[in-house]
């Protein structure tokens, strides 16, 4: 069986007596990509500073391509590239001069393909760093990890930043990688890019893995929030299958469905909408639905791990 | 029907308590609360190493010039010297304790505060406006020029702290019977050793308006201070010159006479360049953009990769600029060092107890090498201060998460720290060798005498203290990186201090033991004691290993 690209067995980072990972333990297989979700605080950064080596753990041990992060991470290094969320490069290079120096110290740099990137992302390599935005400043981390063609791409919310044009070829770059065989680990708060390259998911809560699946494993994380405006009385919905959370205030209906929505359309079929509207929940709403139980990070400690 | 489930979303949010009251953070409080609480503690801090030294010559004059006639010995044989003049200042009044301690602290004082103030003010005002936190605090209900103004006055406050510690201990020593200058005197020169931080805050303030990086900005300011300087000096070694004294900063510092012939009407430029300075960065911080400079930088480069290949390279781009201004300023004092070092030593001789103390250190050497002997420890100094600020630049690397991007490559990080310290110390080892070959070419020029090798092991003499600094500077920097700079400054001015203090008389050898500078021969005034130059050089490197291996070890830390 080939050797996992990253595997975590029991990491724990502990600050000041306070969990920011507790035993963490996950696998990305060779090819896979794996969506890490969780929200601001939940030990993302945390997670992928250790898989880096830049943090040491608590306890526990990670591993990439079965180099040890922290005894072995220079062998590791060789196998990855990470693209963090926030930038802080060196104000006095250019873009150029910043690719071409981490392109030398990667060592495997492709520069047909970083030619390629450059066009893809409509950036400028002549200017100096410390006149790029911050999309532009992302979009010379991203390029700068995509173009040594790493085995294993570590990318903590690599759309920060980006307008939505380049948060498309942002993903059809992580797909075109996925297609050659590279690993990816995608680290974000945003459920739709998760959805959108992902084959499994892994969800953060307080520091703890709450959740580990494919996408149609966790299918249950995935309901509508309902919102309906009725000119006359607003219909009874709680007992039609897969309803939950009815909310009623006056004229106006609220709630969620899990599953098919068809049961709940023909209930309000018969009664005059007036007008209907229907979204995804937000990460907010899902983890406050499924995993509120679990949401006990005292305040304290979510204000101690700074890095998330 | 009503509500089934989830009544709270429906019912109204019962505000806590401190959200709905009014209690409101005034905008001026702000940035004000922020620069002032940074200022205060570092002018604090150089108001009482400033006191201190001050106090510490005075004692020193008391102790080395006991009678009248010795005195009076001294400020004949010193008052005449153009070249002792362009390196210290004129001797004014040495026969007395107020002219002899003006002479021998406020220049070096005034020069020191000058940097110190335009470090400070780059920090505060470019440096919070690379580092993103002036944005986010304009986005609240204030002004730029607002911000500014309460910068200004946050600066104010630590000119204010560095003035008050002067001038309480130095008025305390001024209470000492041998001593005895009036309280009005001592805040008289308080207010002359803080009128060159007053005036250089303002132009690292204003520098700040000029240019969009804070390196920039605290570079062009140094060059007005290295400018001003040299007006000074020139205006000081002739006398056809003295009318530029009243172009230069340090000239109008002179001018004001502390301790001797108070004369404060050359306050008067001091004040009216400041207000100009002050004006135009108020005026400036509001008409440029946010993340700008004046003077406008070309967006575009062309790329210049040659030194981009490793972290050395990269190290070496980064800081080889900054590395060579302190090799070339070390290299220049060194020039300025051999080039008055004969009419020196020819006014020295004037004066019997000097000269005895002088030949105390050196020997049979003679008082060309003696006065060259005690002059090195100066070249030693500004070589620990090099070493201090590779230290500091090196930490900055990883408080600004800069480092991550290169050890989240195959690059071990024992590699990027030791190719950042190996960089440090050639600078080093370049300083001090250049000092002591430019140095004997101003002797060389003044017909002076002394040997090139011997003015050459007098500057890789001072080698060894910067490599010893450099060793515990990365002990520091691994043990508690957030403390690393201040350490590291730490043990330079406790060195100094203990040094200064070692010239009053004698001390106890274990505190003797504590400043680096003792463990440095006075050379050329005496020959190099090169076993001990080498422990230095072997605790520096133990030290560096030690640094090395726990900074292996260890989370990185930001700022």
């Amino acid at each position: 069986m080939a050797v996992a690209a990253i595997e975590t067995v029991g990491l724990t980072k502990t600050y000041a007596g306070i969990d920011a990972i507790a035993e963490l333990g996950i696998e990305v297989h060779q090819g896979e990509i794996l969506g890490f979700l969780g929200p601001n605080g939940a030990g993302k950064t945390t997670t992928i500073r250790l898989l880096l080596g830049l943090i040491r753990p608590t306890s526990g041990t990670s591993s990439i391509f079965g180099f040890d992060s922290q005894r072995q991470a220079v062998d590791a290094h060789r196998r990855l590239a990470y693209v963090p969320g926030e930038s802080s490069l060196w104000p006095g290079l250019t873009g150029e001069e910043t690719l071409h120096l981490l392109g030398r110290l990667h060592g495997t740099l492709d520069a047909a393909y970083r030619d390629e990137l450059v066009e893809r992302f409509a950036f400028e390599p002549t200017r100096k760093v410390r006149t790029y935005s911050k999309g532009n400043r992302q979009k010379l981390v991203l390029i700068a990890a995509l173009m040594v063609r790493p085995d294993l791409l570590i990318l903590d919310e690599p759309t920060s930043g980006l307008d939505p044009l380049m948060e498309q070829e942002f993903r059809r770059c992580v797909l075109e990688a996925k297609e050659r065989g590279q690993s990816v680990f995608l680290s974000s708060h945003m459920l739709s890019e998760v959805e959108a390259l992902c084959d499994r998911v892994g969800i953060l809560n307080a520091g703890r893995l709450v959740d580990m699946g494919t996408l149609s494993e966790m299918r249950h994380l995935s309901s509508l929030t309902i919102q309906a405006t009725f000119e006359g009385t607003v219909p009874d919905v709680t007992r039609v299958p897969g309803v939950s959370s009815v909310v009623v205030d006056g004229h106006l209906l609220q709630c969620q469905v899990h599953g098919p929505v068809e049961p709940l359309l023909k209930v309000l079929a018969n009664a005059s909408v007036h007008e209907l509207l229907s979204r995804e929940p937000s990460l907010e709403e899902l983890f406050l639905a499924h995993y509120g139980a679990l949401s006990t990070r005292p305040a304290a400690s979510t204000a101690a791990i700074d890095a998330d | 029907m009503a509500a089934t489930s989830a009544p709270a979303a429906t019912a109204h949010m019962e505000c806590p308590r401190e959200l709905t009251s009014t209690r409101r953070v005034l905008p001026f409080g702000v940035v004000l609360a922020r620069t002032s609480r940074q200022a205060l503690r570092s002018g604090a801090m150089w108001g009482l190493i400033f006191g201190i030294y001050t106090a510490l010559q005075a004692v020193a004059y008391t102790l080395t010039y006991k009678t009248k006639a010795e005195r009076l010995a001294l400020a004949k044989s010193l008052s005449s010297s153009g070249g002792l003049s362009a390196l210290t200042g004129p001797a004014r009044d040495l026969q007395t304790v107020g002219g002899y301690t003006a002479w021998k602290s406020l220049g070096l004082l005034s020069v020191i505060g000058a940097i110190w103030a335009l470090l400070l003010a780059t920090k505060l005002f470019r440096g919070e406006e690379d580092a993103g936190r002036t944005e986010v605090l304009l986005a609240g209900p204030t002004t730029r020029r607002a911000a500014t103004v309460q910068t200004l006055v946050g600066l104010l406050v630590g000119l204010v702290a560095l003035f008050a510690c002067t001038s309480v201990l130095v008025a305390l020593i001024g209470r000492a019977r041998d001593v005895h200058w009036a309280p009005s005197a001592s805040l008289f020169y308080a207010l002359c050793v803080s009128s060159g931080a007053v005036l250089f805050m303002a132009v690292g303030a204003f520098t700040s308006q000029l240019v969009a990086s804070r390196r920039k900005a605290a570079a062009y300011a140094g060059a007005a201070v290295g400018i001003a300087y040299v007006v000074r000096m020139v205006s000081d070694a002739s006398a056809g010159a003295t009318w530029m004294h009243w172009i230069t900063p340090f000239g109008w510092i002179e001018e004001l006479g502390a301790f001797t012939s108070p004369s404060p009407t050359a306050l008067l430029p001091l004040a009216g360049a400041t207000s100009l300075l002050v004006a135009a960065t108020i005026w400036l911080s509001g008409a440029r953009d946010l993340g700008a400079g004046v003077l406008r930088e070309r967006a575009d480069a062309r790329a210049h990769t040659a030194l981009l290949g490793g972290p050395v390279g990269l190290a070496a781009r980064l800081t080889g600029p900054t590395i060579t201004v302190w090799v070339a300023g070390i290299s220049a004092f060194g020039l300025l060092l051999g080039g008055v070092a004969n009419v020196a030593a020819k006014s020295l001789e004037a004066s019997p107890s000097v000269r005895a103390a002088l030949a105390r250190l050196g020997g049979h050497a003679g008082l060309v090498k003696s006065y060259l002997g005690v002059s090195f420890l100066t070249v030693t100094l500004l070589v620990m201060l090099l070493a201090a600020s590779q230290v500091t630049a090196a930490r900055r690397e990883e408080a600004t998460g800069r480092v991550e991007h290169l050890l989240v490559q195959p690059v071990a990080r024992a590699r990027w720290m030791l190719s950042r310290l190996a960089l440090g110390a050639v600078a080093v080892v370049l300083a001090g060798t250049l000092a002591g070959v430019f140095a004997w070419l101003g002797s060389v020029s003044q017909h002076a005498h002394v040997g090139f090798f011997d003015l050459l092991e007098a500057g890789i003499n001072a080698v060894p203290a910067g490599l010893f600094l450099l060793g515990i500077g990365a002990l520091a920097w691994s043990l508690t990186p957030r403390h690393a700079t201040a350490c590291v400054y730490a043990a330079l001015v406790w060195s100094f201090l203990v040094e200064v203090l070692a010239g009053i008389g004698h001390q106890s050898h274990w505190l003797l033991d504590t400043s680096i500078f003792h463990h440095i021969a006075p050379a050329p005034a005496v020959s190099p004691q090169w076993v001990g130059a080498l422990a230095l050089v072997g605790l520096g490197a133990l030290a560096t290993a030690l640094g090395v291996a726990r900074f292996s070890r260890r989370d990185l830390a930001g700022s």
